[in-house]
């Protein structure tokens, strides 16, 4: 029975696999040639249609998700069979094309009709993986706490939707003159609350770290990787294309991205569970996105044409650099998590040793998140540098200090995302087991080195010949070529390491330096939470860093002491001052309605009668 | 790459590798003697270099391959980013070299890796180092940034070479906000090559405990890779703080007469800022660690004055 469910399994993975390759060459094929891609799939009404449009933002992003996808079946094909009982691995086996298959549509929907269809398809296939290990206590809390901030997304995204309709009187998704200005403009507000929320801007971000570490790897990987990104096509299509922007959208997306960027990295550094740190730089890298739209716009009212490209490719490009490095962390996340049981990083070190291969794939990932050349998330973050250092040619003073003061936030969010993942990889990986099960781990299955291995040589290359690609889909950038470089460098290491071999230097280990102790134990290494003191005590006005050291003592003299306590407590701005109240609000009123009337099943089906026909009657009238 | 590149990369790069350990010398040098001793000779760094080239190494049982590779990765970015700071003559364009972004993120690399064979081997000093240098780097970045980005916003170019060229053909008095940048580059070269009141580039003691701590675990001809990128990184900060105020004296193109003169030139510079650095040095008491934000900070406030003069004016 264990086999042939194990069989059964492989054989759909295979299958889906098949898919995402023929999948991924047609989007690459659009996206190459430039033509477009259109099928008519179902017609509902003549009105509400599924049907598929490809064109090369379409075929870009479908691409996008097809390669990751792709890597991340081929993981799942291993990582399925451990834990979770054999329906539970059945049902996530059959929810995952679910996923993705939603996820694609979504991206390829011409009609407004199919693309909410698909979206709340995706919310509610990626409600039920995240509810995988439902039965713990911490599961359920972020499940219901994902359910509840999607379809307050998508709330947003109706109320968007029926505004356009509402002027244009056609659920097409396509260019827009009919709006008037205040309509439009509350249109978009609504967009940037509805995708932001999905794609995690803060402040509508708080449950990204909770769903993204509850749900399995596999399915982080593709929620942080791909679903994220679907919300940021979502944001290119309609307030790009769909709407034209004003210049006022985008200092709105600048102020979100350069927020969501420097928080959640900030936030990112004091965070010890693996997964919710990977959550954290999701919702950097998301700020990142959104910044370089933001720019696109206020370069593309000015009329700065190679800076407005800059930062659109940029943003595009590092949408596709952040699926691919963020997916492969994730999954490498996964392994370590599942070699070793815990995914607090306090208790794990010394990895490196145990497990060799995904030691390595996780530091290319930290590479390339961390923006070191010649990777590929130093290649697009150039591009959003370039674009804002092209600034001065705006001659607008208050524009172009605004810019500036974009341009230090950009650069500290960098540099303590370097910071960060020399804490995560350091802590991780190095040093000395710091607990017993880090000492047991050993190296996983090979389609667990396979799916995120493509993805790290899909780092390189996207790195190393960026400006290459940039060139091939027709545009020329004033970046710089990372090739030459990736070439000296290389050969300068292959210089010097020849010329140590040639030397025949004589090597041999010892002990560690410790000043003289008798023996080293991972108690004495240096642990996360003091890795990121120097940086939370410095940004303590941002963590609410709280120290208190309280002492007891037997005498007087308070020589000899009794007892101690010291705490480090950081305080949660966004859960304890915004979402804690508005939920404990709507406690209060649920409670104060259900204590009006008797709970019977027949009154609840009486407010949806009557919500229903309410409804109807108003959409009736005003559509 | 033309054959001009060829000559200008392997010129820059063997000048950078033969001059860089004489500065580290002679630093040292003026700090004994503004101490009243009589300090070793200005050969010393390339005696012990020598001298550790034909040293075994030692590793850490605890180490992995990060420990092994980083002095090479070391070695080769901050090498790398040489390239992109002229200093024998300016070559033509190339696509690839001289983004000042670009510069700056070899330089990052470098120190990540750094950092993380800092924590390799499991000691407490290596990662303390770490620690204190990803710390002190997330503060410094923005302020190194913000001072090129006010170089690249008074020269309108992101490339150095081309930076270096524009102030070398007109005259700095083209350019008076230019003036506000120096101070901060000198504030960057003094955080960025570890000297006090930051860091002690002499001791690897508690109070210090950043840069000497991180490569404490290293020995051998890998200690001497570490030794000479150090020398390297100060050498390239110091030709970037020199050649876009003091440009003068530096060929345009590949004559012996133009690049003698500019290499001639170039370490008379260079030896008189390498003096005032030791001066400075030897005048200033080591910052206590949680107050370095504020020294960053004039730094940082210097450049985007500058900026707001450049953008006003």
């Amino acid at each position: 029975m264990r086999t042939t469910g194990k069989t059964s399994r492989r054989i759909a993975l295979f299958i889906m696999l098949s898919g995402l390759a023929c999948i991924t060459t047609t989007a690459l094929i659009c996206f190459f040639s430039g033509t477009d891609c259109n099928l008519l799939l179902y017609a509902l009404t003549p009105e509400l249609l599924f049907n598929i449009h490809l064109d090369r933002l379409a075929a870009f992003f479908t691409a996008l998700i097809g390669l990751v996808a792709f890597c991340c079946v081929i993981y799942s094909l291993n990582y399925i069979e451990h834990g979770g009982s054999e329906k539970g691995r059945h049902i996530l086996t059959a929810l995952l094309p679910l996923f993705i298959l939603s996820m694609i549509m979504v991206v390829a929907s011409d009609n407004m009709f199919g693309f909410l269809f698909f979206w709340e398809i995706m919310s509610i296939s990626s409600f039920f993986l995240v509810m995988y290990n439902r039965e713990k206590v911490e599961t359920q809390k972020a499940g219901i706490f994902y359910f509840v901030m999607t379809q307050f997304s998508t709330l947003f995204l109706f109320i968007a939707f029926l505004l356009i309709y509402r002027y244009t009187g056609t659920f097409d998704i396509g260019y827009t003159e009919a709006l008037p200005q205040v309509v439009k403009s509350f249109a978009f507000m609504a967009l940037v609350i509805g995708f932001g929320t999905k794609a995690g801007l803060i402040p509508f971000h708080k449950w990204l770290p909770y769903a993204h570490s509850a749900a399995p790897s596999n399915i982080s990987a593709l929620m942080s990787g791909v679903m994220l990104k679907v919300a940021i096509y979502g944001l290119c299509r309609f307030a790009f294309d769909v709407l034209q922007p004003e210049l006022w959208w985008g200092f709105v997306l600048l102020a979100f991205g350069t927020v969501s960027a420097v928080l959640g990295v900030i936030y990112a550094l004091k965070e010890h569970d693996l997964k919710k740190l990977l959550a954290y730089h999701s919702i950097e890298n998301i700020g990142i996105i959104v910044i370089g739209l933001g720019l696109y716009v206020i370069f593309n009212h000015y009329g700065l044409q190679t800076a407005a490209n800059l930062s659109m490719v940029g943003a595009l490009f590092h949408t596709l650099n952040h699926a691919v490095f963020k997916s492969l962390l994730f999954m490498t996340a996964g392994s370590v998590v599942q070699a070793t049981g815990t995914r607090n990083i306090e208790e794990m070190g010394g990895l490196v040793k145990k497990m060799p291969v995904t030691a390595i794939l996780f530091l290319i990932g930290s590479c390339a998140i961390s923006a070191l050349p010649p990777l590929n998330g130093f290649a697009s973050e150039i591009m959003i540098f370039q674009a804002y250092l092209g600034s001065f040619e705006l001659n607008n003073p208050v524009v172009e200090i605004v810019m500036v003061i974009g341009l230090a936030a950009f650069a500290l969010m960098s540099a303590l995302a370097a910071a960060c993942f020399v804490k995560a990889f350091g802590i991780v990986f190095l040093a000395k087991p710091r607990s017993r099960e880090a000492g047991k781990a050993t190296e996983v299955s090979l389609g667990m080195l396979a799916g995120p291995a493509i993805l790290a040589l899909t780092c390189v290359v996207l790195g190393v010949f960026s400006f290459q690609i940039i060139k091939g889909i027709g545009f020329d950038l004033p970046v710089p070529n990372m090739l030459p470089v990736s070439i000296l460098l290389l050969l300068i290491i292959l210089v010097f390491a020849g010329l140590l071999k040639l030397f025949h230097v004589p090597v041999r280990t010892g002990e560690t330096w410790g000043c003289g102790i008798q023996k080293q134990t991972p108690v004495m290494e240096y642990t996360a939470t003091g890795f990121s003191e120097p940086i939370v005590t410095i940004f303590r006005l941002i963590f609410r860093t709280k120290k208190s050291n309280d002492k007891e003592y037997f005498d007087s003299a308070e020589s000899i002491t009794k007892r101690t306590e010291a705490k480090i407590t950081t305080f949660k701005f966004f859960e304890e001052r915004i979402y804690m109240p508005l939920a404990n609000f709507f406690m209060k009123l649920a409670a104060f309605i259900s204590q009006k009337h008797n709970k019977d099943v027949e009154t609840f089906i009486l407010y949806a009668f009557v919500t229903i026909v309410l409804l109807l009657v108003t959409a009736g009238l005003w559509l | 790459m033309n054959w001009n590149m060829i000559l200008y990369t392997v010129l820059n790069t063997a000048f950078v590798l033969l001059f860089a350990p004489l500065l580290v010398s002679l630093i040292k040098k003026v700090k004994a003697m503004c101490q009243g001793r009589r300090g070793t000779p200005l050969l010393q760094t390339y005696f012990q270099l020598f001298k550790l080239f034909k040293k075994e190494i030692i590793y850490s049982d605890n180490s992995s391959f990060i420990m092994r590779i980083s002095p090479y990765l070391n070695i080769a970015f901050l090498l790398v980013a040489s390239i992109f700071i002229p200093i024998v003559f300016i070559p033509a364009q190339e696509s690839g070299f001289g983004n000042i972004i670009l510069f700056l993120y070899l330089m990052v690399c470098a120190r990540f890796f750094m950092a993380l064979s800092g924590l390799d081997a499991g000691s407490t000093f290596g990662g303390m180092g770490s620690s204190r240098e990803m710390t002190i780097a997330s503060i410094i970045e923005p302020t190194t940034l913000m001072a090129c980005a006010a170089i690249a916003f008074i020269l309108k170019t992101t490339n150095i070479p081309e930076m270096f060229g524009t102030v070398l053909d007109g005259s700095i008095l083209q350019y008076p906000t230019l003036f506000l940048v120096p101070s901060s580059l000198f504030i960057i070269l003094i955080v960025e090559t570890a000297r006090v009141p930051v860091d002690n580039p002499e001791t690897h003691l508690e109070l210090t405990m950043v840069h000497e701590a991180m490569i404490l675990e290293q020995s051998g001809p890998k200690l001497a890779l570490m030794e000479l990128s150090y020398g390297i990184k100060q050498l390239i900060l110091m030709a970037l703080l020199i050649n876009i105020l003091f440009p003068w004296g530096m060929a345009t193109d590949a004559t012996a007469a133009g690049i003698l003169i500019s290499i001639a030139s170039f370490i008379v510079k260079a030896l008189i800022l390498a003096v005032v650095m030791g001066v400075f040095e030897s005048f200033f008491a080591k910052i206590r660690f949680f107050r370095l934000p504020d020294f960053f900070m004039i730094a940082f406030f210097l450049s985007f004055a500058t900026i707001v003069f450049e953008l006003l004016s």
